[in-house]
């Protein structure tokens, strides 16, 4: 048996993957991974990864072996190091897997110029699946593990470590962007030329209440021709809704599953993970595509 | 026949409209079409119906291009099908004791009518579930008698014990776990309607009706206390 201990949660360690899909008419949001393209990279250099992976913010959650030995990976663009059993500190990097045995502790410090990092771990976490998905929404309490993650959480891997070979990638190209392509959001016209015109020429901020849920923005405000208020309809992650404040939210993958709010445009999915990995402050501007 | 016709939503994702009222009848429209697109066994990743919208979730543009007909043929086909009718009718034992009815001296206050009248009211109609959403398992029933309808409050309850009755505007609901919400609280019913332990987690599905009869506090005690299963309740409290 390997087990590993949580020597140090972080401030927003969950268990994601991939989303848990086909339940949203329930009201269970699809959640996963927030930067999805890190976890497809990190599955070339753990394949057998269990769907279960930790995903941190900001600052890293540290982790201890307590039994045994375990093989892992972590990705994202982060500052870490391994306090090995001997006292002895290892510089370690991102997409490169590593061995870590008895008492050995990696540390991760935290996420450099972007948001979200993830763990893979070989053999995934031990974990049993909750409505066939092991990612966390912590505010309906559903998941694997249905909150975030706490010093002291033990995990016990029951498979050992199938090579000790060290497997890399080169850095993925990930590239930070900040122009935003989006498509025409079901209440588009509730909007008048004026304020579309507003929407595609102003400069949006990202403020610093914004978490899984939902990324809020500060800019010039978008208000409806015709109404703050529409009945609620289902909801995709993506999604542009613009509230009475007339100040735009890009809601994320914890989305409730249905909105009252008009939406104005939506994202396509690779730029759900690029606009999740964009700090607080940083200002984004979006391009209005009429032909899709 | 309310159905208006498919649009896009974004790069993956189409939306079924049934045009902007609400009303019992438009949204037996759309949950049978919920029904029979889910038949469909498309590779969609959800299907959301709400009260005049479908939404289908795709993958990618090109899954959701490749399965668009196939939901404009089965709309197209929806009257010539014999459904089988999946639906549920429930019957749900409600407590409407004080200790529950947190906000029901704002009902009586409003319409200038009794706590009998408000218990008889609101257990005298067959509720229809429009759709589940909110939260995991939430139902949003109606509609309640017109002597019942009342706004939202003010001032939001900031937690609102597991398994209260609600009512807000003609709609009225049962909270499945502790939240927030702005409902007027009525009374309690005596067991769990979403539990992620039971085999399907939501007790109500889309289309189902629910009733609710009034239980006295000992009565509901004696239920609450007794562990129903899923098949149980199913048993115990449908047909």
């Amino acid at each position: 048996m390997n087990s590993i201990i949580i020597t140090r949660a972080g401030t927003h360690s969950t268990i994601q993957d991939f989303g848990r899909f086909q339940y949203q008419h329930l009201g269970v949001s699809p959640s996963g991974a927030m930067d999805q393209r890190i976890i497809i990279e990190l599955q070339k250099i753990i394949p057998n990864h269990q769907n279960q992976f930790i995903e941190f913010a900001y600052v890293g959650p540290s982790i201890k072996v307590k039994e045994g030995s375990v093989k892992i990976c972590v990705g994202g663009n982060c500052n870490m190091s391994i306090q090995k059993n001997n006292n002895s500190q290892l510089e370690c990097q991102p997409y490169k897997s590593i061995n870590l045995f008895e008492g050995d502790e990696l540390i991760i410090h935290n996420t450099i110029d972007s948001v979200y990092g993830y763990i893979a771990f070989e053999h995934g976490l031990g974990l049993e699946p909750c409505l066939n998905s092991y990612s966390t929404d912590t505010k309906a309490g559903i998941g694997s593990i249905n909150r975030l993650l706490n010093n002291e959480d033990i995990f016990h891997i029951s498979k050992d470590v199938s090579s000790w070979d060290l497997i890399s990638i080169p850095k993925p190209d990930l590239e930070k962007v900040t122009n935003f392509k989006v498509y025409p959001g079901p209440q588009l016209q509730y909007f008048s030329d004026n304020t579309l015109q507003s929407f595609i020429s102003g400069v949006f901020t990202i403020t610093n209440q914004s978490d899984r849920m939902g990324i809020r923005l500060k800019g010039e405000s978008l208000i409806s021709s015709k109404s703050h208020d529409i009945l609620s309809e289902g909801i995709l992650p993506g999604s542009i809704q613009v509230p009475s404040d007339g100040q735009p939210i890009v809601l994320m993958r914890d989305i409730p599953c249905t909105g009252g709010y008009p939406k104005i445009a939506i994202l396509n999915e690779v730029d759900i993970s690029r606009i999740s990995q964009l700090p607080p402050e940083t200002k984004i501007t979006f391009d209005l595509q009429t032909i899709y | 026949m309310y159905f208006k016709g498919i649009n896009s939503y974004g790069d993956r994702g189409l939306v079924l409209d049934f045009g902007n009222e609400t009303s019992k009848s438009i949204s037996q429209e759309v949950n049978e079409a919920f029904l029979n697109i889910s038949n469909l066994n498309l590779p969609s990743l959800n299907i959301i119906p709400s009260f005049n919208k479908i939404v289908v979730i795709f993958e990618n543009s090109k899954i959701r291009d490749q399965n668009k007909d196939k939901i404009s043929m089965k709309m197209k086909d929806t009257n010539s099908q014999n459904n089988k009718k999946i639906t549920k009718t429930w019957e749900i034992p409600a407590c409407y004791n004080e200790d529950f009815a947190l906000d029901m001296k704002i009902i009586q206050k409003l319409h200038q009518i009794t706590k009998e009248e408000v218990i008889n009211l609101h257990s005298s109609v067959r509720y229809y579930t429009y759709y589940i959403g909110f939260m995991p398992g939430f139902p949003y029933l109606g509609d309640v008698p017109y002597q019942l309808i009342t706004p939202r409050l003010a001032t939001p309850r900031v937690k609102i014990p597991a398994r209260s009755i609600g009512i807000a505007k003609n709609h009225t609901c049962i909270y499945p776990k502790v939240s927030p919400g702005g409902w007027n609280i009525i009374g309690q019913i005596p067991f769990d309607i979403f539990d992620l332990q039971r085999s399907y987690p939501s007790l109500f599905l889309p289309g189902d009706e629910v009733k609710f009869y009034s239980v006295s506090l000992s009565e509901f005690q004696k239920i609450r206390k007794y562990n129903f299963s899923l098949n149980e309740l199913i048993k115990e409290y449908s047909s």
